[in-house]
């Protein structure tokens, strides 16, 4: 299938400042893709380049096949929902949201029928002649982005839309935006920092670091798959275990890691015996038990702190090896406190081999 | 927010203003009060009280001329101004513009040079570039006088408007020209509104550059004087209180407008 959106090595600097480097990145129809990483690794200037706010230094950006990037914002039909909403603040819910379509040149009673028909989607059908600073953040945002979709664009950009909002409503609004993604069908390009938000709606996610993509894939993947450090810290949290290779066989690489040799997952990577890698291991991954259990191996381990967080209960536990791990555990399935000694351990698909 | 001024009696900062607020008023109260007089000179007491100068002064055709002339000038002032006083707002907020503080320091210079010295200095210039003294005359020199403070203004309300809704609106499929008129213009309405009731009222009251500049037709300042020139009379009072009604009008709704649209 031809990708909607196709940036092909994109440049963009800003002076001596890299912000977009040699982008490379094809965005299939009808998904929900998230741009993810740290403040100043290029996700809002890659949009801002889509949207036709910034020009690439070089390199070309495709809009269904068509070069866009010599067209102005008014000639590309991808529109964008901003961080600040940016309502119109002299014009009612039902003129914001008319704008595009009277610019479209549309008539006034199916500009009225469209209008009514967005607004009934986010369930503000009563809020048409309010003005936007009577509305509350989160009907603000509801309001943007059905103005946003309001000219039907192929392509939704968001950036960062849900940042301003509080915990409780950014969650509700996560849903309903992934819902209101899939009832409409169309592309949504989303942008933030936050890795919650990009696993809970995304069909891809793409992390970019530095100007250049760190890892791109699903949800599920990214998380249980990381590629590189970065990944591996910035979606979720990790132990890295710094060690050497003995052995490969089957996928599963027999590591040697201060003097214990453990098992990890290769994950896509080569790895060469003798040579040094990183051990990707997610806290929740980890196991604690009382007793050593005969059927897996395991290390013993001296319990460090334990810090009581609801759901879950986070441990950290010092090694005979002398090396310290995270591990997340059920609060009910261990009892043991600070200064007990426990056995852990891990799955071996569950640990993974970085690439370096 | 706290109040710095606690340990002040507060009789006597109120005892102070009121005695302010007095003399303030009292000169005004006191123009009005004599124009009702029926008498043709000013003096207490009163005596008897009359509507005659009102009748006289509203079937005076200088006073209705002047006041044409007067309003005429201050409306192509108002025009004028306002049009170039956005241009330059504009231009100063524009983010690549080289020498952005001088066109700024240039475009607020009229609002602190004298009346006088601008005044003198606008009848040489005329004369050294042919432009006879009259209508067109004062017209650029009240534009001159009223530029900084529609740039003032503006600027103001233009740093306050975030960057994102020229961006919206070209996003949504504006020109920079259709988002300049839907976007940035009702923005900017409440600045344009109290800089253009702010050129009405300067125009309607300069006295020292028309006085340079004008021709044989007066203005109602001109007019005024003139009058004053032959002795005061409750005649003056009348038209002064006429101006003073109408210019505090204008000058109340304004301030109504603007706090109105500000919330």
């Amino acid at each position: 299938m031809q990708p909607v959106v196709h940036f092909k090595n994109v440049n963009k600097s800003y002076g001596a400042l890299t912000a977009v480097d040699d982008l490379d990145l094809s965005i299939a129809p009808g998904q929900f893709v998230t741009l993810l990483g740290p403040s100043g690794c290029g996700k809002s200037t890659t949009l801002r380049m889509l949207g036709g706010f910034d020009s690439p230094t070089s390199g070309e950006i495709y809009l269904e096949g068509k070069p866009i990037s010599h067209l102005p914002p008014n000639k590309r039909n991808v529109n964008i929902v901003f961080q600040d909403y940016a309502l119109f603040p002299h014009l009612t819910v039902g003129r914001n949201i008319a704008f595009g379509l009277e610019l479209k040149g549309m008539e006034s009673a199916a500009i009225h029928r469209r209008v009514t028909e967005l607004l009934s989607l986010v369930s503000l059908e009563d809020h048409a002649e309010r003005m936007p600073a009577q509305l509350s953040g989160g009907q603000r945002q509801r309001v943007a982005l059905m103005r946003a979709l309001a000219p039907d664009p192929n392509v939704l950009l968001l950036d960062e839309p849900l940042s301003a909002l509080d915990a409780k409503l950014r969650q509700q609004m996560q849903i309903e935006l992934k819902s209101i993604q899939k009832k409409t069908g169309k592309t949504f390009i989303f942008v933030t920092h936050d890795q919650e938000e990009a696993l809970t709606m995304s069909d891809v996610i793409v992390v970019m670091n530095k100007g250049r993509i760190e890892q791109m894939g699903g949800p599920d993947e990214l998380y249980a798959r990381p590629r590189s450090r970065f990944v591996a810290n910035f979606i979720g949290q990790s132990n890295f275990l710094e060690s050497t290779v003995v052995s490969v066989s089957g996928g599963i690489a027999a590591v040697q890691w201060r003097g214990n040799v453990v098992n990890a997952d290769v994950n896509g990577t080569a790895p060469i015996p003798g040579h040094h890698v990183t051990l990707a291991l997610r806290p929740e991954a980890v196991f604690c038990l009382s007793r050593k259990p005969e059927d897996r191996p395991s290390l013993k381990a001296r319990i460090n702190q334990r810090v009581f967080k609801g759901a879950h209960t986070s441990l950290t536990v010092t090694l005979d090896n002398g090396s310290t791990l995270l591990a997340q555990i059920d609060p009910v399935a261990l009892s043991h406190v600070e200064g007990d000694d426990v056995w852990v351990g891990w799955r071996d698909s569950d640990a993974v081999l970085l690439a370096q | 927010m706290r109040n710095y001024f606690n340990d002040l009696p507060k009789s006597a900062l109120g005892a102070s203003y009121w005695i302010f607020a007095v003399y303030l008023v009292l000169p005004l109260a006191l123009m009005t009060a004599m124009s009702f007089k029926d008498a043709n000179f000013i003096a207490f007491p009163i005596g008897n009280w009359t509507l005659s100068w009102y009748s006289k002064v509203v079937q005076d055709k200088q006073f209705l001329e002047a006041s044409l002339y007067s309003i005429g000038i201050a409306l192509a002032t108002t025009v004028s101004a306002t049009i170039i006083g956005v241009w330059i707002a504009l231009l100063v907020s524009a983010e690549n513009i080289w020498g952005k503080a001088v066109i700024f320091a240039l475009a607020c210079l009229p609002a602190v040079v004298p009346g006088l010295i601008n005044a003198i200095s606008m009848r040489i210039f005329i004369r050294a570039v042919d432009i006879p003294t009259g209508t067109f005359a004062i017209i650029l020199a009240h534009t001159v006088h009223a530029v900084p403070f529609v740039v003032i203004m503006v600027l103001t309300r233009l740093r306050s408007m975030p960057a994102n809704l020229v961006d919206a609106a070209r996003d949504l499929g504006a020109d920079p020209f259709i988002a300049f008129l839907r976007v940035t213009i009702p923005y900017l309405m409440p600045a344009l509104f109290g800089g253009m009731i702010f050129c009405v009222l300067t125009s309607i009251d300069d006295f020292v550059r028309t006085f340079f500049l004008g021709g044989y037709q007066p203005t109602l300042p001109m007019l005024i004087f003139a009058k004053v020139q032959g002795g005061m009379s409750p005649e003056i009072n009348a038209m002064a209180t006429i101006v003073l009604v109408v210019t505090t009008a204008i000058g109340l709704y304004a301030e109504h407008f603007t706090r109105r649209s500000r919330s």
